[in-house]
């Protein structure tokens, strides 16, 4: 019995249905009163008890893919007469991807910067490329002979020996905005200063004559260096993961007393090593007097990162002449 | 600089393993950048003696030796040519590791063996083998007075080392010598520092006779001691001190040049040593001179050093740049017999001045330019002198001389607790702090409460204000110590700029139109600078990285058309790319700097095929109309478009003026420019002044919302014939200001030209659509503006309506 319904579900399936004549035939020959359907289950009667449950079971799957079959050779016959189905109406025929935007990976490393420290209640401010000595230098306690003012480390644009006229340099860091911020703005101040800097380099797999900072600065009346550690470990866990090690150790820097740098450990494939991530300390006395800021009432913290740095490192970029190529075979890697 | 752990033990006693003095080093912010395992224990090593060389039964190459080995007599199955019975040669015995890698990186450790049958314990080395050198021609022979058995770190005086690459930061001179940075450990580790320098007592007679030293010139030396060591017989050093300079990467060159050099290394005091008996006249002046001067180093290089440099003479002229190096007349050689010692204190900034304009730095100037300790000039010539007659059996001449003008005189700096507390945010006790300074050998006396009064050591330079003893506290205190705050309270955040929110906004804008964005460089060549802008607006720098980079971008069309080259001579198809960057002119509107307008603009440029090939088509070439979509998309995004005119400039650029100002300009790339940045398609750009749409107020997006029409609009077309040079720009400029406010929109739906219109003619048809959001709009209401417009079009571009 369980064969000759399995033939009957064999003829349905392999029926052609391609017109309305054909689909009558189907019809007659299944589904009518007269149809094959109605006569298998008019052999019902000689099923034995035992195994009518399994053969009404199979015979009404039957009958359901033979009013199934029936009413979608129905539908598509319909729609089909509506338009026809060409070669060019293939949805499996191949397309190109549209072109999408995309932020350079210096924007995205910076994006990520800038968000969490205005998570950390951080302002955003900026000023030119194209600075004075007086921004650059000497209100960051640059002395006068300090190896950073020579045509060697530094691009100028205009060097004057007569003191009245300022020397003009392009920004060897982001600094002098922190000088341009404590001037126009009385304590307290809480920002950071992003922004493109130059130094006089050769183009090389690991040196660039241009790239970018992130600088923060925060002056109060209570700002300890303990605050200051806490931020940067604070963004350390925020951009690399909670479970980040981090040191901070001594250093040096003209415009911050006392000065640290914060190193990570970074996993290779040789185990780890540390790496140098920001520079930071407290902001040195000499600076709050060249922007007329009182250093025994105010205290504050001061600190700086290099983007193309910590670009490279997020996406395991091994020459920095790639993020000034515009390479679109670069670029495209970046679409995110 | 180089430190070497097992010399800088010499000052310190300390169980400290390599691993932890570098951390504790770094910590204290001497930080160890490279560390290099050299040297070898020679474990299992010792002195052999050869006492029979025998044919080895079963190999040509091989033979047998017996080698008294101390203890006992072995047989050693030896492959080397040279050897031979009597010899005195370096055995690794049974179970020993050879110090040296072989081929595969893997070490060697002996074992008994049978070689060819015949029996081998132990092996003969070379010096390739115990990593000494590179002669592996045969084995090594050593000196016939050593003992067998001795072991061989003793015979070679060998020892295992350290050398931690330091990075000095340019506040701590003191630490560029092994005791300098031996003094800081000390302070952070159990045991006191020890230092072979004492102070000399006043001799009972002086040098006169022997030599005159004057200083000319006081400014620039304040100290100048010399000493004489006579006798001396110039050779190679002993074992220990080339040991001790080879550590560091120092060469050794003889016995008196070997313990100048040590010195320095140890205490920091650079020394120099002349051959006495070259020096002229008996006498050295110290002076500068005020014309350049042609001078022969000891590296037997002429040298020009320029007018103002400080030289030390002789009675006939200069025989060496203060400070920097020795010249090649006074040089101490094999002939040498008498020396003088030079031990002096140079001003830093006129040895930094000489060393920089000679580019010639020396481990001398290097010490002099970032200020030595100056009291030590007299001590550290005794010591050099005292090694001198040691190792060389010279007899130092009793006296020296000590010319002094300028007077070193401790520094006192006052130190408040309560102030490195507020700003370090520790509470350390003032014991703690008078204890952390005394072992930095910084005196401490209390003044008052919480007050100290402390007296800065001779070679600390750097620290002359509160700060930066509270730096010192800090950085000993270890700052990875220092207690942070559960919470840190911060003042309340002001709004973002207006120009950060535009910049990003647009940033955004423009990628989703489906740029992407690149990053160019700001300078140019000049050459590519001249074809955006006159020579008269460019800022050049003065010291250019190359010829390609000599000029500040004016725009940022150049780097785009660069990107272009770049990809396209890559086979790239599709370039469709956006930067938002600072561009500089000179110029009197000035922004920051006064005569230079530094202004952020925006650059969108497209060039190649939107559309490649493919079953739907042939490829599409971008055209100047996507790119003019795009532009007018991100002006309607800042919800300007209604305050906007444009104007054409020529057939290649079409400018935007926000209330009269340019803002924006449109431009297909002109065959100079594709020519001069070598670009072979066609290219299209836009840029966008955000500075200026800033000032003028167009970043603040102040959205509110409008009802949305109740009524429908109403359409009426029109086509005009007109001029060929007449602008459809123009047409519908006049449209818009004619129609007035009931008019919603005008588009062009039509451009046609044919032999029909006439000759130069052409016709466009609009579709105007109006509103009115009180009703609904009929054709009477819409007549009579048509009309008007009809009449001012006909008026004034000579337009004529067809039907």
């Amino acid at each position: 019995m369980i064969d000759k319904i399995n033939e009957i579900k064999q003829e349905i399936e392999q029926f052609n249905i391609d017109s309305d004549e054909s689909l009558e035939a189907f019809r007659l020959r299944f589904l009518s009163r007269k149809g094959k359907v109605q006569a298998m289950f008019g052999l019902m009667g000689d099923v034995p008890n035992k195994q009518k449950a399994a053969v009404g079971k199979a015979m009404n799957e039957v009958k359901n893919l033979a009013q199934s079959t029936f009413e979608q050779a129905k539908e598509e016959l319909t729609s089909a007469q509506k338009k026809t189905f060409g070669a060019l109406d293939d949805i499996s025929l191949p397309v190109e991807p549209a072109y999408t935007g995309s932020f350079h990976p210096l924007t995205q490393a910076l994006n990520q910067i800038k968000e969490i420290f205005l998570r950390l209640g951080f302002n955003i401010a900026d000023g030119p490329e194209l600075e004075d000595d007086f921004h650059n230098f000497t209100a960051l306690n640059f002395p006068k002979d300090h190896p950073a003012r020579d045509m060697q480390d530094t691009f100028f644009v205009r060097k004057s020996d007569d003191e009245n006229t300022d020397d003009l340099v392009l920004r060897t860091h982001t600094s002098p905005v922190q000088i341009r911020l404590m001037k126009e703005q009385a304590p307290p101040v809480r920002s950071i200063m992003p922004g493109r800097v130059y130094r006089n380099e050769a183009v090389t797999a690991k040196s660039y004559f241009q790239f970018n900072q992130v600088e923060g600065l925060y002056v109060d009346e209570k700002v300890t260096l303990g605050e200051l550690i806490e931020t940067l470990v604070m963004f350390s866990k925020l951009m690399y993961g909670s479970d980040v090690k981090y040191r901070v150790r001594p250093s040096f820097f003209p415009f911050t007393e006392p000065s640290m740098e914060m190193d990570i450990w970074w996993e290779n494939e040789k185990g780890g090593q540390w790496l140098e991530i920001l520079g930071a300390g407290m902001v040195d006395p000499n600076v709050f007097e060249a922007v007329g800021v009182d250093p025994e009432k105010y205290t504050g913290y001061a600190f700086g990162m290099g983007v193309d740095r910590i670009a490279m490192l997020r996406y395991g970029i091994d020459d920095i002449r790639l993020l000034y190529d515009n390479d679109i075979r670069f670029l495209q890697q970046f679409e995110s | 600089m180089k430190i070497s752990y097992n010399w800088l033990k010499e000052y310190i006693q300390t169980d400290l393993i390599p691993a932890e003095a570098e951390e504790k080093l770094t910590l204290l912010g001497l930080e160890v950048e490279e560390v290099e395992e050299i040297g070898s224990d020679f474990e299992g090593f010792v002195v052999g003696e050869v006492l029979d060389v025998r044919n080895h039964p079963n190999a040509d190459k091989l033979v047998l030796c017996d080698v008294n080995t101390g203890e006992e007599t072995v047989q050693i199955v030896c492959g080397a040519k040279n050897v031979a019975a009597g010899q005195k040669v370096p055995v690794a015995t049974v179970g020993s590791t050879l110090p040296a890698p072989m081929d595969d990186g893997s070490y060697l450790t002996i074992k008994k063996a049978k070689l060819r049958g015949e029996k081998s314990s132990g092996m003969i080395c070379s010096e390739v083998e115990l990593g000494l050198g590179d002669d592996h021609s045969g084995i090594m022979v050593m000196k016939n007075n050593l003992k067998p058995g001795m072991p061989l770190k003793e015979a070679l005086n060998a020892e295992k080392d350290t050398v931690f690459e330091i990075g000095l930061t340019p506040n701590r001179p003191d630490a560029a010598c092994h005791i300098g940075v031996a003094r800081d450990l000390s302070a952070i580790v159990d045991g006191s520092l020890k230092s072979p320098y004492h102070s000399v007592p006043e001799p009972k007679r002086n040098l006169d006779d022997e030599i005159s030293i004057s200083i000319k010139d006081s400014d620039k030396c304040h100290r100048y001691v010399g000493l004489i060591v006579d006798n001396v017989e110039v050779k190679e050093s002993p074992d220990w001190l080339k040991q001790r300079l080879i550590s560091i990467g120092l060469r050794p060159i003889n016995n008196v040049v070997d313990v100048t050099n040590f010195i320095l290394q140890e205490i920091g005091q650079p020394l120099h040593a002349f051959d006495y008996n070259l020096i002229g006249g008996k006498k050295i002046v110290v002076q500068s001179f005020e014309d350049d001067k042609k001078f022969t180093t000891l590296d037997s290089i002429e040298r020009t050093v320029p007018a103002g440099s400080l030289f030390i003479c002789d009675g006939n002229g200069p025989v060496a740049i203060a400070g920097v190096m020795g010249g090649e007349n006074s040089e101490v050689t094999e002939e040498t017999t008498k020396i003088l010692i030079e031990s002096a204190w140079f001003e830093p900034s006129s040895i930094r001045k000489t060393s920089k304009s000679l580019a010639l730095q020396t481990d001398s100037s290097y010490r002099f330019e970032r200020g030595i300790d100056p009291t030590m000039q007299l001590k550290a010539a005794r010591r050099a002198a005292e090694l001198i007659a040691e190792l060389s059996g010279g007899t130092i001449y009793e006296g020296f001389v000590d010319e002094h003008p300028v007077k070193y005189e401790p520094k006192t700096v006052p130190l408040r607790v309560a102030r490195i507390n507020h700003l370090l945010g520790t509470d350390l006790s003032e014991d703690r702090v008078v204890s952390i300074l005394n072992n930095l050998e910084f005196e401490t006396e209390m003044t008052g409460e919480g007050a100290l009064m402390c007296t800065v050591p001779p070679f600390r330079p750097d620290v002359t204000r509160e700060v930066d003893l509270i730096e010192e506290v800090g950085r000993v205190f270890d700052y990875n110590n220092i207690p942070r705050p559960d919470t840190a309270p911060f003042i309340t955040p002001q709004p973002l700029a207006d120009s950060e929110i535009f910049h990003e906004k647009m940033r955004a804008m423009t990628k989703s139109l489906g740029y992407k964005e690149i990053s160019s460089n700001s300078l140019l060549s000049k050459k590519e600078a001249l074809l955006l802008a006159d020579e008269k607006s460019h800022v050049d720098t003065l010291n250019p990285v190359s010829q390609e980079n000599t000029t500040l971008r004016t725009h940022l069309a150049g780097g785009f058309m660069k990107a272009l080259h770049y990809n396209l001579n890559r086979n790239a198809e599709n370039l469709r790319f956006f930067e938002i960057g600072h561009v500089f002119k000179k110029s009197d509107d000035s922004t920051w700097i006064e005569g230079v307008q530094e202004h952020v603009h925006l650059l969108l440029g497209l060039c190649g095929n939107k559309k490649q090939t493919d079953w739907r088509g042939e490829a599409e070439s971008y055209t100047i109309f996507d790119l003019k979509g795009d532009l007018e998309a991100v002006l309607n995004n800042l919800g300007i478009s209604d305050r906007i005119s444009r104007k054409t400039e020529g057939n290649h650029k079409l400018t935007y003026l926000l209330e009269g100002t340019r803002v924006a300009s449109l431009h297909i790339a002109h065959e100079k420019w594709l020519k001069g940045f070598d670009v072979e398609k066609d290219a299209f750009v836009a840029e966008v002044d955000l500075t200026l749409l800033n000032n003028l107020g167009a970043s603040r997006s102040d959205i509110t919302y409008q009802p949305v029409a109740k009524f429908p609009t109403f359409e009426f077309d029109a086509a005009f014939t007109v001029d060929q040079t007449v602008r459809a720009g123009e047409l519908t400029q006049e449209i818009k200001q004619t129609a007035g406010k009931i008019l919603k929109d005008v588009s062009v739906f039509d451009v046609y030209e044919g032999k029909n219109l006439g000759e130069n003619k052409k016709s466009i048809a609009f579709r105007l659509t109006f509103l009115d959001s009180n009703k609904t709009l009929n054709i009477r209401d819409v007549e009579p503006v048509v009309q008007k417009v009809v009449q001012k079009l006909e008026k004034t571009f000579g337009a004529k309506l067809r039907s």
